[in-house]
């Protein structure tokens, strides 16, 4: 009896749920100065009916935001001063290192006025729920959140801009330094952007001289899974543009004959779902190239581990993709060093991508309740040196700004960061990575248009499992 | 004639009334009965509701064209197209295969233990029973990692190779590596102190006679073990299937760390842009919960009495395995335990020396230069100390906020849930015939059977929301860890409850001895021991609980997120030493409850 009770009360309530349920420098500078160009004008990221009107006619967080993006972060830093001494200040992003800037950012108000103060807490949401996160605390009049360092242009895209809980805010000086201003720049605010690259584990005899070679017979590069870590999916659709199917096609006709023969009818099989994905001339080698990959790459949890495995010297021709900068912390042992991996697109005469790019972009939320500090926040973090340094100190990670990229350079000398005895670590900055270096550009308004169309095609393949 | 008066009905409903209410377990069960109906049945409702929902930017949106409302196209997704084999059927036949084959290899490990340790003359049984819980401590999936680092090599897993590749060039075949086997040996092992602590209290009681009568019958050996023994544990058997199987099921980071998808694993990958669809996954695994309720009630009707405790019999037999084999069998058990217990704390310890994760050259060269104090002692983390950042375990504010975080969090839900637990298991015991009482104890133990990922997901759907946002508060884990952990001492407390007669508190009932004080001086001293288990499992287990924590807070906010965190970026030294921190943590709680109470884990059975 007492089952059928509590199975009444479990049924009852599914029920009435399911009828409610009806109803420039050495290591450059990151992509600013790319989406400011015209070509940027498509993505038409953070416009909206509201970022369309004139200043005069906007109310609430999007006028102050109109009024701050004409000044000046003294200017921000006085206001932030008035608005959030004594104050509690919420954060949330997906790099931990926010919390190290502010209190670098504390330190630069109290230069300003020593009596300012200023509580904060940075949380570091997992498993994609700052979006969640951020949605449920849009609902509220006044959310806790102030502004949010976020990755994964395509979810930006689709869960917070289209959806109007973020806020893009332009900082004058940040304009200024890519040559620009508020209102011509179309996109979203990034702070730097970091990189994916290719590397193999050069103890054995395998070579990667080409980027279809991370997709031949037999290899099984480590990668994080598409499904961990949305960015990684984000790549695999934008291979499917047009500028970079076009890269793949390029590489893929410097292929000699035996590869060829070998991918050829992977990608003769691949024509008619790129025609029916709607993709360019080239979007077959982009298709082939994914399946293969899905095909065969080899799932790790991060890249921690992935660079673990890589400088490993029993790792023998092992390959991975994974965020550059990990390289930093390797320390050298018996059978650990960075000298035990090549980054392939640093080889001579290597062919194709070399690895891909993502941003870290900043926003204030919609109901944000210290919009002043969080704008003169986001201006100390993209304008100045100190605000970057958080970031900036490690190698494999681009201000957006020029002028703090030079700075930062000039500071830890990436671009000689391994010097003679670790060229692996000598970083070739961002202007180089996306000429040379090939590097796939995430952008958010591409990805979000092809997510249900390529990112369904890409859910279907057959992910490699070893010991298969 | 005298008229007779009439009795005054709503004098005798006010009496009836205040009688009713006169009696505490009334009032408990009333209470009880009320709240959890509505800490077990909301959750369900929102994220039922949430499967119905339309999440902007995710598929649902995409197939109706519609960025809010209701839709039943999550439904119809996920079970009709191409998709459905990789998202649903896979994942569902994998959970279930992991799921009985960890309650298979918790029982035979647990319950064969168990027996060795109350049914014959072993050697080390005191040593062993302490040893053999210590996989429970750990949290989960730290064995996971452990199996990773002795197995994994670059020849089979195509990574780096793991202790017993790069010392003796053993190569262990993938299906050993990664997948079903390892995650269900990982959780088994994880679970079979269990099935030793519930098999061990029936055959510490069980009347020796039944099988002296057997024997003297000349029946078998075998067949005494399989008409008499056998039978007798079943009860026990069952109790460890009721526990295990949901547990198992909702186990995220051994499948995630070992390469299995499950139902757990796939919500959480689906979660991002398949969100309605991933919460149907979640249902599923609540139907489950619901379902091994039911087969459970089911088999209570069913079930044979066999009587273990019959007050003729104190003596137990125990069974004589040989001058030799009682040394051999204790000796076997010491080395199995090494591997299970000893071992993993040994290499949680040594990996916070090693220069790099996971590199154990110094093994491989004899050098002990290449060990480092440099996870442990630095004291910043501007400098780069190839230490990604992080500064070192001593300084580390992330990992020693976590900790004293987790320390209020265990204790906060311990107390609530024990008391809340105790006080039900005795109004149940009371009532034991009450319908009312029956329901209250079914839904004070459904939320265990449900599986804590997808009790974590629909606590963190239900309070994320316009009025009420709970996300990363201790508010919201003490709310999701006292509902999922009141089982602990509801059951540890009906079951020692039962064993109270009646006399004893209507003695005192009599003296007009308030209720308080019953319980305090005699209804709580007598079982002390099982009343203080039921502080201390809820206590123990969400000092290492991450399925339960992991969608409500952020990492760093407890320890479980925080070495989670480690482990998945690679950092082993953290996470090794918040492993170590944990275990120490717990063994320092569990002596002091033994010293103070008598009680501990294991008491009662091999223990002490």
């Amino acid at each position: 009896m007492k089952k059928k009770v509590l199975s009444a009360i479990l049924s009852l309530t599914m029920v009435v749920t399911a009828l409610a349920g009806c109803g420039n420098s050495g290591t450059g500078t990151a992509p600013a100065g790319d989406q400011s160009a015209p070509e940027a004008a498509d993505q038409t990221a953070n416009i909206t009916d509201d970022a369309a009107k004139p200043a005069a006619e906007l109310t609430g967080i999007d006028a102050i935001i109109a009024e701050a993006e004409t000044m000046t972060l003294e200017e921000l830093a006085a206001k932030a001063i008035e608005e959030s001494n004594g104050k509690t200040f919420y954060g949330v992003g997906n790099s931990s290192r926010g919390k190290s800037a502010l209190p670098l950012f504390i330190e630069y108000l109290q230069s300003i006025d020593s009596s300012y103060n200023m509580e904060f807490e940075w949380q570091q949401p997992k498993n994609n729920k700052i979006f969640e996160q951020l949605t449920s605390d849009s609902l509220k009049s006044e959310g806790t959140f102030a502004m949010t360092l976020i990755q994964d242009g395509n979810q930006i895209q689709s869960k917070m801009v289209d959806t109007d809980i973020l806020k893009t805010f332009i900082p004058k000086e940040w304009a200024e330094a890519n040559n620009t201003s508020a209102d011509a720049y179309e996109g979203f605010l990034p702070l730097q952007t970091l990189n994916k690259v290719f590397m193999y584990n050069s103890t054995g005899n395998a070579t990667y001289t080409n980027c279809w070679d991370f997709v031949y017979d037999g290899a099984h590069p480590l990668f994080m899974g598409v499904d961990s870590e949305i960015v990684g999916k984000n790549f695999l659709m934008m291979l499917t543009e047009d500028k970079y199917a076009t890269w793949l096609k390029e590489a893929y006709d410097k292929l000699d004959d035996t590869k060829k023969a070998y991918f050829e009818p992977t990608i003769k099989s691949m024509q008619s779902d790129a025609n029916d994905l709607g993709l360019g001339a080239n979007g077959a080698y982009a298709l082939a190239w994914i399946k293969l990959w899905v095909n065969s790459y080899n799932e790790q949890t991060d890249d921690g581990p992935i660079c673990n495995t890589l400088v490993d010297a029993s790792a023998k021709d092992q390959a991975g993709l994974l965020v550059y900068s990990k390289l930093r912390s390797v320390e050298e042992s018996a059978t650990v060093s960075v000298n035990n991996i090549k980054v392939a697109a640093y080889e001579d005469g290597y062919t194709g991508i070399g690895g891909y790019g993502y941003c870290h972009y900043l926003f204030l939320t919609k109901n944000s309740p210290l919009p002043w500090t969080s704008c003169a926040f986001i201006a100390f973090m993209t304008c100045t040196e100190q605000g970057f340094e958080a970031w900036g100190k490690d190698m494999g990670g681009y201000s957006s700004n020029p002028k703090v990229a030079e700075e930062i350079e000039a500071t830890f000398h990436h671009s000689q960061g391994g010097g003679d005895e670790f060229p692996a670590k000598n970083d070739r900055g961002y202007d180089w990575w996306t000429t040379d270096g090939e590097l796939v550009l995430e952008d958010p308004v591409y990805c979000s248009e092809v997510s249900f169309s390529v990112g369904s095609w890409i859910d279907v393949l057959d992910h490699y499992a070893p010991g298969e | 004639m005298e008229a007779i008066a009439k009795p005054d009905k709503s004098a005798i409903f006010k009496n009836k009334v205040k009688t009713w209410f006169s009696q505490p377990q009334n009032i408990i069960l009333l209470l009880f009965g009320i709240v959890l109906t509505f800490s077990t049945v909301a959750p369900i409702v929102a994220i039922v509701k949430d499967t119905f929902k339309i999440h902007p930017g995710t598929i649902d949106q995409h197939l109706t064209g519609k960025v809010s409302g209701y839709t039943i196209v999550n439904y119809i997704d996920l079970f009709t197209s191409r998709l459905a084999r990789t998202n649903l059927w896979m994942p569902l036949l994998n959970t279930v295969i992991l799921s009985v084959l960890t309650c298979m290899i918790s029982i035979l490990f647990g319950g064969l233990f168990a027996f060795l340790v109350t049914r014959t003359d072993m050697k080390f049984k005191k040593y062993l029973s302490s040893i053999f819980i210590f996989p429970y401590i750990m949290p989960q999936w730290t064995l996971a990692v452990v199996w990773q680092h002795m197995f994994y090599s670059n020849k089979i897993t195509g990574t780096s190779d793991g202790l017993l590749a790069a010392i003796f060039h053993v190569y262990f075949p993938h299906w050993w590596c990664q997948g079903v086997f390892p995650s269900a040996m990982v959780l088994g092992l994880h679970y079979a102190p269990f099935a030793y602590i519930l098999i061990g209290g029936i055959f510490k009681n069980m009347d020796a006679n039944l099988e002296e009568a057997a024997t003297i019958l000349d029946t078998p050996k075998w067949k005494i073990m399989f008409k008499v023994t056998l039978p007798m544990i079943k009860p026990a058997i069952l109790s460890t299937i009721l526990l295990v199987f949901g547990s198992a099921m909702g186990s995220y980071p051994v499948p995630h760390y070992l390469n299995l998808t499950t139902l757990s694993t796939k919500y959480i990958s689906m979660n991002s842009t398949y969100t309605g669809e991933a919460s149907i996954l979640a249902i599923i695994m609540m139907v489950f919960g619901v379902l091994i309720l039911g087969m459970n009630q089911m088999s209570l009707k069913s079930r044979k009495n066999y009587t273990t405790v019959t007050g003729k019999s104190g003596q137990l037999t125990k069974l004589t395995i040989g001058k030799m084999g009682k040394y051999v069998v204790g000796i076997i058990f010491i080395l199995i335990t090494f591997f299970t217990s000893i071992w993993p704390i040994m290499l949680f310890a040594l990996e916070t020396f090693l220069p790099n994760p996971g590199d154990y050259s110094f093994l491989y060269t004899g050098n002990l230069a290449h060990l480092t104090t440099k996870w442990w002692v630095t004291n910043e983390n501007v400098t780069e100390n190839g230490m990604y950042g992080q500064a070192g375990i001593l300084y580390n504010n992330t990992i020693w906020h976590a900790f004293f975080g987790t320390l209020f969090l265990a204790v906060v839900c311990a107390l609530i849930a024990g008391t809340i637990g105790t006080l039900i298991g005795y109004a149940v015991s009371k009532k034991r015939r009450n319908k009312w009482a029956n329901y209250v104890n079914n839904v004070a133990f459904l939320p265990y059977l449900m599986p804590s990922i997808a009790v974590g997901a629909a606590f963190f759907i239900l309070f994320s929301n316009e009025r009420i946002n709970l996300f990363n508060t201790y508010t919201l884990l003490i709310i999701a860890g006292v509902v999922k952990y009141i089982p602990f001492a509801s059951r540890s407390s009906l079951n020692s409850m039962l064993q109270i007669s009646n006399e004893l508190e209507e003695a005192a009932i009599i003296m007009n001895t308030s209720w308080i004080k019953r319980m305090l001086k005699i209804i709580i001293p007598i079982q002390k021991s099982s009343i203080i288990s039921g502080y201390l499992l809820p206590f123990m287990t969400c000092l290492r609980e991450l399925s339960l924590f992991l969608l409500l807070c952020t990492q760093g906010f407890i320890l479980s997120t925080t070495l989670d965190y480690f482990d998945e970026m690679g950092l082993y030294a953290f996470s090794s030493a918040i492993n170590l921190i944990l275990i120490v943590t717990i063994l320092v709680f569990n002596t002091l409850v033994n010293k103070l109470t008598g009680a501990s884990l294991d008491s009662g059975i091999g223990g002490k």
